[in-house]
């Protein structure tokens, strides 16, 4: 092969790479400048997670540890209490309820498992993403970090509506 | 059951099983299984749940295997269409009412209901309608009650009935509307908590457990129940270095006591994560100072010093070493040799109640196993009370006279309980036992002795006729209240009451988990008894050792005793009226913390496990002893292991020769220790000591008429309900009786906050 193909071949090639770069330049930009823009979350993202209440406040875990049993990572602990005063004063929908529930996130593996298990849906995903710490002890998180009364949302992401056309980047290629 | 042999076919193979043989049962033994709820092997029939369904051939409609005996050339179908769709149809039914909250139940996980649901069940549930709905309550603060999970299997009654002779839990109502219910709405019973282990479904659960954690959460060690001689095989449920249940349930562990435990074994437990447990070694530096916190090295050490000076100052016979009959056997192995090796004292003894050493020196006969007490067909209990000193003894001789016509003969002062299960009951003066005994020796003293005992001389013959007319094993039980001489005769009464088709068996009813092991490892071999011992404080005894407390009767009368020692050494788990005038006390590990044996009353040598590790810094007995005697010179060589510590009392100790831990390991054949059984003995030197026992006896007295309540010592008084914080009766439905109380336990107090609120809130 000559020097003189061996040019012009590769000079076709950066054309033709330019070309798809600056195709792109007028487009719709992708790219979000978190943290000043919230990130959009799809619906069914699987972040930290949420221990839910019912419509009174009385949260919904019975403490029935299915989920620790199905965790496979083991990172759910749960102590178990019996709250046998009245349903109105109770914290809990029944008279048995979570007294202690921690998940430790440098195990946990975000795989859903606990969610599919629970028979009172009391705990979710949510979409709280940043989890990073400084310290890893901090990654212990206990029901106060998880309980969807007291849990600190992100101010850094919104949730994409159901409808919302969040994939279509990808569905073009 | 005879020896004659079968043939039956199930499912088209041919089967030899034995005559007389329960369908089920060997349809299970044979590896075909049959779902059940009411069938409970050793009970009475009840075939109410349906389930057992199975194709006899020339039998209209499907059969209850468990009312089925078989019989030579049946023919059986336990699986095809038709049976399922009736078990399936079943199991709808049973959930027709049934509340899905598995969640919440604490059954959850090892409910039988929930297993055959999924085992044999439909996959979905067709009833639409609202199911009937009964409030959840406390019978008593420890057997919680959700009516509306019961399926009426019927199953506690009936334990309640054969087991306990209790009666307290009872069916009322007909058809759909039956409820399980008891007299009152509160359970007025010894509340042995039986009726929890056997119930299939979360009905009937523990109350003092509730809510606290799921069962495969757990981890189940199977160890030997720390409270009476009888030595129930139980499982540990522990968590987190907790230990949050004791169970004895059938999954778990199947040791001689099937599932029946009693309230001690059952709830008597919560002193292990106790938290006035002792935290650290204790060392009273200044007589009358304080106890102050110290580490193991100086406590150990302290206490090798104090023990030197002492044996150097008054002689090694100065020194006393006390064992107990609650720890295991190689904690009292360790003390015996520490006393024997180390300190060279003649000077060593069991804090027991009494001695059984005259009665294992002169054993004439085996020991009879729980088993054999079962199949027995005439008991003589001399003395003692079983019913609440030993409950399995009395449930397998309730069981064996209700279910086994076997007949029981009562020689006791007072009516126990267990005489209305009695063919005989002879009613003597209290404190008469050992004339009774001496009656019992020889024909020609039973005028003389029925006169002393305030009884008719007959009834001595005719007890002497029962057990020569008996065909089977006959099994003899004495208690505490025979003197030495006593003991002896009872031990070779089996010689003159034995024949070709008569076996004797000889049971005694020591008081606590490891008596009999204390006596074989030769605790009780001293020169001096724990109460001689006490007396002889500061003048011949100037320092103790002392594994566990002094008993509070040893100590009655002699509070000043222990004041007089010069050095005080105590293991302990909790600060006891000993420990008050110990000059170093060492925290000691409780039997869920340890690795070891104990011997029970049948002479099994049983494994304790470990099952949480030591609280705080306790450390077994046994290590205790050898880090002492490293101490002072000499090395045990059990390197912390007490495998070998067993080991050493296996090539040491004849009755345990060839014994190791894992020839111990499988519960379900537990293994007895081989006791000497010794040659007919000449019993006229102790028939003529007890004559002389019998003369001195009062020729008057008044007889006892009242039936003693049951009640139960604990290691700990009050740590029974110190789980029980939810109790509060749960208010809707249970109706307030005049006074809270939960009759025969003296220990179970409700705290009076709780009674305050109770009345407060109207429940």
């Amino acid at each position: 092969m000559s020097i003189i193909t061996d040019v012009i071949q590769s000079t076709k090639a950066i054309i033709q790479g330019m070309g798809v770069t600056l195709s792109y330049i007028p487009k719709r930009k992708w790219t979000v400048q978190y943290p000043e823009e919230p990130v959009t979350m799809q619906p069914r993202y699987r972040g930290q997670h949420l221990l839910h209440v019912d419509e009174l406040g009385k949260e919904k875990c019975v403490a029935c540890f299915l989920c620790a049993a199905a965790c496979p990572s083991e990172c759910i602990y749960i102590i178990a209490k019996d709250d046998p005063r009245l349903p109105a004063d109770r914290i809990g929908v029944d008279e048995r309820y979570a007294e202690v529930y921690n998940i430790d996130y440098g195990r946990c593996i975000f795989c859903g498992y606990c969610v599919e298990a629970c028979p009172k849906d009391a705990i979710t995903h949510g979409y709280n993403f940043e989890l990073s710490v400084y310290n890893r002890a901090d990654l212990l998180k206990t029901k106060t970090d998880l309980l969807i009364t007291t849990q600190v949302q992100s101010k850094n992401y919104r949730v994409a509506f159901s409808d919302e056309d969040v994939d279509s980047e990808y569905k073009e290629i | 059951m005879s020896t004659e042999v079968i043939k039956v076919n199930i499912n088209s193979k041919e089967f030899e099983v034995p005559k007389g043989a329960r369908l089920i049962d060997v349809c299970r033994d044979k590896g075909f299984d049959i779902p059940s709820f009411c069938y409970y092997s050793d009970l009475a029939l009840q075939a109410s749940c349906r389930m057992c369904l199975v194709r006899i051939e020339k039998m209209p409609k499907l059969q209850t295997s468990c009312t089925i005996i078989c019989t030579d050339g049946m023919i059986v179908t336990t699986q095809s269409e038709e049976i399922e769709k009736a078990q399936r149809s079943m199991l709808e039914f049973l959930l027709a009412n049934h509340p899905l909250d598995c969640p919440v139940c604490d059954r959850g996980g090892e409910c039988e209901l929930q297993e055959m649901t999924f085992d044999w069940g439909g996959l979905e549930e067709r009833f639409i309608e609202k199911k009937n709905y009964a409030p959840e309550k406390y019978l008593s603060p420890m057997v919680a009650n959700d009516p509306q999970r019961c399926i009426l299997c019927k199953r506690c009654t009936r334990v309640c009935d054969e087991w306990m002779g209790e009666d307290a839990i009872e069916a009322g109502g007909r058809g759909a509307n039956t409820v399980i219910g008891t007299y009152g709405g509160w359970l007025d019973c010894s509340q042995c908590g039986n009726c929890i282990e056997v119930c299939p479904t979360g009905t009937l659960l523990d109350g003092t457990y509730r809510h606290q954690a799921r069962p495969w959460e757990l981890a189940q060690t199977i160890s030997t129940c720390s409270y009476c001689s009888d030595g129930c095989e139980m499982s540990l449920g522990s968590r987190a270095g907790e230990l949050m249940r004791i169970v004895a349930r059938d999954r778990y562990v199947n040791g001689h006591n099937g599932e029946f435990l009693c309230i001690k074994g059952r709830f008597g437990h919560p002193f292990v994560n106790h938290e006035d447990r002792l935290r650290t070694p204790l060392i009273r530096y200044k007589k009358g100072g304080k106890l102050i916190p110290a580490t193991w090295d100086e406590a150990i050490r302290y206490t090798a010093e104090k023990l030197k000076a002492a044996a150097a100052a008054y002689g090694p016979d100065a020194l006393g070493v006390v064992g107990s009959p609650r720890i295991t056997n190689e904690a009292n192995y360790a003390l015996h040799k520490f006393a024997t090796e180390v300190v060279g004292t003649k000077n060593y003894a069991a804090t027991d109640a009494f001695s059984l050493k005259p009665f294992f020196d002169n054993l004439g006969a085996p020991l009879a196993t729980h088993r054999d007490i079962r199949y027995a067909k005439t008991i003589l209990l001399i003395g003692g009370e079983p019913e609440e000193l030993q409950p399995l003894t009395a449930k397998q001789i309730r069981q064996a006279v209700s279910n086994g016509a076997a007949k029981l003969i009562v020689i006791n002062s007072v009516p126990i309980r267990l005489v209305e299960h009695a063919a005989q009951f002879i009613h003597i003066r209290p404190g008469m036992e050992n004339a009774a005994v001496w009656a019992l020796g020889h024909s020609s003293n039973e005028t003389t002795a029925a006169q002393k005992m305030g009884i008719e001389a007959n009834e001595l013959s005719a007890l002497r006729q029962t057990i020569t007319e008996t065909e089977g094993d006959v099994v003899i039980m004495f208690g505490g209240e025979l003197n030495a001489a006593a003991q002896m005769i009872v031990a070779q009464l089996a010689n003159s009451f034995r024949a070709d088709t008569r076996r004797v068996l000889l049971h005694p009813l020591p008081l606590y988990n490891n008596s009999v092991g204390a006596h074989d490892m030769g605790m009780m071999n001293g020169a001096m008894s724990v109460a001689e011992m006490l007396d002889a404080t500061g003048s011949s005894i100037r320092a103790l050792y002392v594994a566990g407390s002094f008993l509070p009767e040893h100590l009655r009368g002699r509070e000043e005793a222990l004041a007089k020692l010069d050095f005080l050494a105590v293991h302990e788990l909790f600060e006891t009226d000993t420990t008050a005038f110990a000059d170093v006390v060492l925290p000691a590990a409780s039997f869920a913390e340890i690795d070891g044996t104990f011997t029970n009353n049948d002479g099994l040598v049983q494994r304790v496990r470990q099952s949480i590790p030591p609280v705080h810094q306790a450390k077994p007995d046994w290590m205790i002893t050898a880090a002492l005697a490293a101490e002072l010179g000499k090395d045990f060589g059990f390197q912390m292991s007490a495998s070998a510590v067993f080991r050493e009392i296996a090539e040491r100790i004849p009755a345990y020769s060839g014994l190791r831990y894992p020839v111990l390991k499988d519960e379900s054949n537990p293994v007895q220790a081989r006791y000497n059984i010794v040659e007919p003995r000449d019993l006229s030197s102790a028939l003529n000591e007890l004559k002389q026992t019998v003369a001195a006896l009062p020729d008057d007295g008044e007889k006892s008429n009242v039936t003693p309540r049951v009640g139960h010592e604990l290691f700990k008084i009050g740590t029974l309900t110190d789980k029980v914080s939810q109790f509060h009766l749960l208010a809707a439905g249970n109706p307030r009786p005049d006074t809270v109380r939960v009759s025969p336990l003296y220990q179970i107090t409700v705290d009076a906050k709780l009674e305050r609120d109770a009345a407060v809130s109207g429940d």
